[in-house]
């Protein structure tokens, strides 16, 4: 440490966390307010995070039971016929299925007689895990291959552009149920391979915004100063892409999530956990005279992903407006 | 130009052979075949023996690399080989299936195009007034709602109000039974339509922003042309060539939706038998519906880019 104070430097000091915390306080407020329609995408996601995080607490009853009540039509010893007629008649309990929405269940109950509230809350944990996870490696992944392509131009950037292209030649739907089914439909599988599906879009918006980056003085002159590639673009290509990373990550949340609901929707979706898809799926059956547990799922996947690309949207227009309408 | 218009069309010559190549290996990565699904159904029967006999009826049991030259070497010829799970040539499925998926895919465009050109270009000229944002909230609407779901309401409100009977057994085309065809394309034709293109929407809006404020249409303004001439002849015409260059990636959502809408309504179509193909591991007609679409969306961006390259000479020096 230097010994001698000079009296026009004023020391820097890192922020403590009390200012840290008021300064994002301040720029969070400054979002709300410059972007409403943001903002409002924000909640949203913020209400569905929560509702995932606190599914033991507020469900009210567990997804998977199976409620029974008394039979009215019950009778102690029918005959064949009447058994013919109502096969339920023999038993003095019956499956509670279809019943419509009230105190008991707010959501109504399914085919199968599950509360179908509990369900959607615990479909919510689903579809965030898909969204968030999918992104996060679809943007990884992106910026590792995005970022080769654009600094080893040649014959590298070709190979990986024509494969990108090939990806995006094959409808994302497409993509997604022909590599999920390579492995077991796991959750955590699911997530990975959407994720994959996504280094297409990903790869190409980060070496773009690479490319841009590159060309420009700072560069140039880390490069003259001596600055091994590594260390260019990991401090100097890469802090300067982030807005293009952030962008990336949270305009793709929407669709990952509207895939697994399409997948789930087809059948080919994650097994054993609750999926919205799967659900509008099973509520088709009877859509016409017990409708309800598709109309909640179905608004459900709407609601989340129009949180989401809301959110997406404003934080692209404030991050990069050149972006805007892309 | 010439050299432009070659090396765009090698380029999506090697694309598209790299697009078989991935669903030649995708099909075959997979768990599960044909000749083992197949007999698993009759219980019991399938013994080693009866398995490696319907391998080797099928060729599934040749070397993967014979195998992958072989169906190089078919595909080059255009012979596309014979479906595992109908015993009809691929080429047969497909002339049965393509023209209700292209059917199916017009229709969406019709709908698409004449809700989203209007839709954006009124919501460009009423910037930041009420009308602007509530057919933006519409846009988003539609660009959140899974198109399975948007189906299935729109079913259910068919029902619920006997409007109109829905006829998904009969399968007629438009040019057999217009009447019986329509009622059966209807509700998939505008969930599609609505997703399909509000993309299109939100980047013809902020096109036509852009255009407005240019300098040519200050002067059309001030020749005093009408403020028809100038938005449709001026504007919406410049505006309208991003929308173009982009139809690449809508044509690839529209057939990513035909594929559940196809098999929502048993529409016979090309969307269906990926569907099918993938399930039975049907490995013939797979990988030749995934080409298809494949030459399809890259045929769509090659004659988009070169005529693009006609019209604006800037882009073919990049």
């Amino acid at each position: 440490m230097s010994q001698i104070a000079d009296p026009t430097v004023v020391p820097l000091r890192d922020p403590t966390i009390l200012e840290r915390m008021r300064s994002a306080t301040v720029s969070l407020g400054r979002f709300l307010r410059g972007k409403p329609l943001g903002g409002s995408g924000l909640v949203v996601c913020v209400i569905f995070i929560l509702v995932a995080l606190l599914a033991p607490v507020i469900q009210r009853h567990d997804p998977d039971q199976i409620f029974e009540g008394p039979n009215p039509d019950y009778k102690a010893n029918p005959t064949v016929i009447e058994l013919a007629r109502n096969p339920d008649i023999g038993s003095p309990v019956v499956v509670e299925q279809f019943i419509e929405p009230s105190g008991g269940h707010w959501f109504g109950t399914d085919k199968f007689g599950r509360d179908i509230w509990s369900q959607v809350i615990h479909g919510a944990r689903l579809s965030l895990i898909v969204g968030l996870g999918a992104s996060v490696i679809a943007v990884v992944g992106g910026l590792i291959i995005g970022m080769i392509s654009a600094y080893y131009a040649g014959i590298v950037d070709l190979l990986i552009q024509r494969l990108v292209d090939m990806l995006q030649a094959i409808p994302f739907l497409v993509l997604v149920l022909v590599f999920t089914q390579i492995t077991e439909r796991s959750v955590l599988n699911v997530v990975l391979w959407l994720g994959v599906a996504g280094l297409a879009i990903t790869t190409r918006l980060i070496r773009s915004a690479v490319l841009q980056v590159r060309e420009s003085e700072f560069v140039l002159a880390a490069r003259v100063v001596g600055a091994s590639d590594l260390r260019i673009m990991i401090r100097h290509v890469l802090p300067n892409c982030v807005a293009v990373l952030i962008i990336a990550f949270s305009i793709g949340i929407g669709a990952y999530i509207l895939a697994e609901a399409s997948i789930s929707f087809l059948g080919a979706g994650p097994q054993g956990i609750p999926s919205w898809g799967q659900m509008v799926q099973a509520g088709r059956g009877s859509l016409d005279l017990h409708p309800w547990q598709t109309v909640f799922a179905g608004s459900a996947i709407m609601l989340i992903v129009l949180g989401f690309n809301l959110l997406g949207d404003a934080l692209r227009d404030v991050l990069d407006p050149r972006l805007r309408g892309a | 130009m010439q050299g432009y218009i070659i090396r765009r069309i090698i380029g999506a010559v090697f694309v598209v052979f790299l697009v078989g190549t991935f669903s030649f290996f995708a099909i075959r990565v997979l768990p599960g075949d044909f000749a083992t699904a197949s007999l698993g159904l009759d219980a019991g029967s399938a013994s080693a023996e009866n398995i490696a006999q319907r391998k080797a009826d099928l060729g599934l049991d040749l070397p993967i690399g014979e195998q992958y030259a072989n169906w190089l070497w078919d595909t080059v010829r255009l012979d596309l080989g014979t479906s595992f799970l109908t015993q009809n040539s691929v080429w047969y499925e497909i002339g049965r299936s393509l023209p209700y998926s292209i059917e199916l895919g017009v229709l969406i465009m019709i709908v698409g195009f004449t809700v989203a050109i209007p839709v954006g270009l009124i919501s460009a000229i009423f910037q930041d007034k009420a009308l602007d944002y509530s057919l933006r909230g519409l846009a988003i609407l539609a660009l959140a709602a899974p198109v399975f779901w948007t189906a299935a309401i729109a079913s259910l409100v068919v029902l619920q109000w006997d409007l109109f009977l829905i006829d998904v057994i009969g399968q007629p085309h438009l040019w057999e039974d217009p009447g019986r065809a329509i009622t059966w394309y209807l509700i998939p034709m505008f969930a599609g339509g609505f997703a399909g293109t509000a993309t299109t929407m939100r980047l013809l809006r902020s096109q036509m922003l852009e255009v407005l404020r240019q300098d040519y249409v200050r002067t059309a303004r001030s020749k005093g042309l009408t403020e028809s001439a100038v938005i449709i002849r001026h504007a919406l015409r410049n505006a309208l060539l991003p929308v173009l260059t982009v139809m690449g990636v809508t044509i690839a959502t529209i057939i990513g939706s035909q594929v559940i809408l196809e098999n929502m309504f048993n529409i016979p179509g090309i969307g269906n038998k990926v569907l099918t193909s993938l399930f039975a591991r049907d490995n013939p007609v797979f990988q030749s519906v995934v080409l298809i679409i494949a030459v399809f969306t890259v045929l769509t961006n090659l004659v988009v880019d070169i005529m693009y390259g006609v019209i604006d000479p800037r882009i073919r020096l990049s």
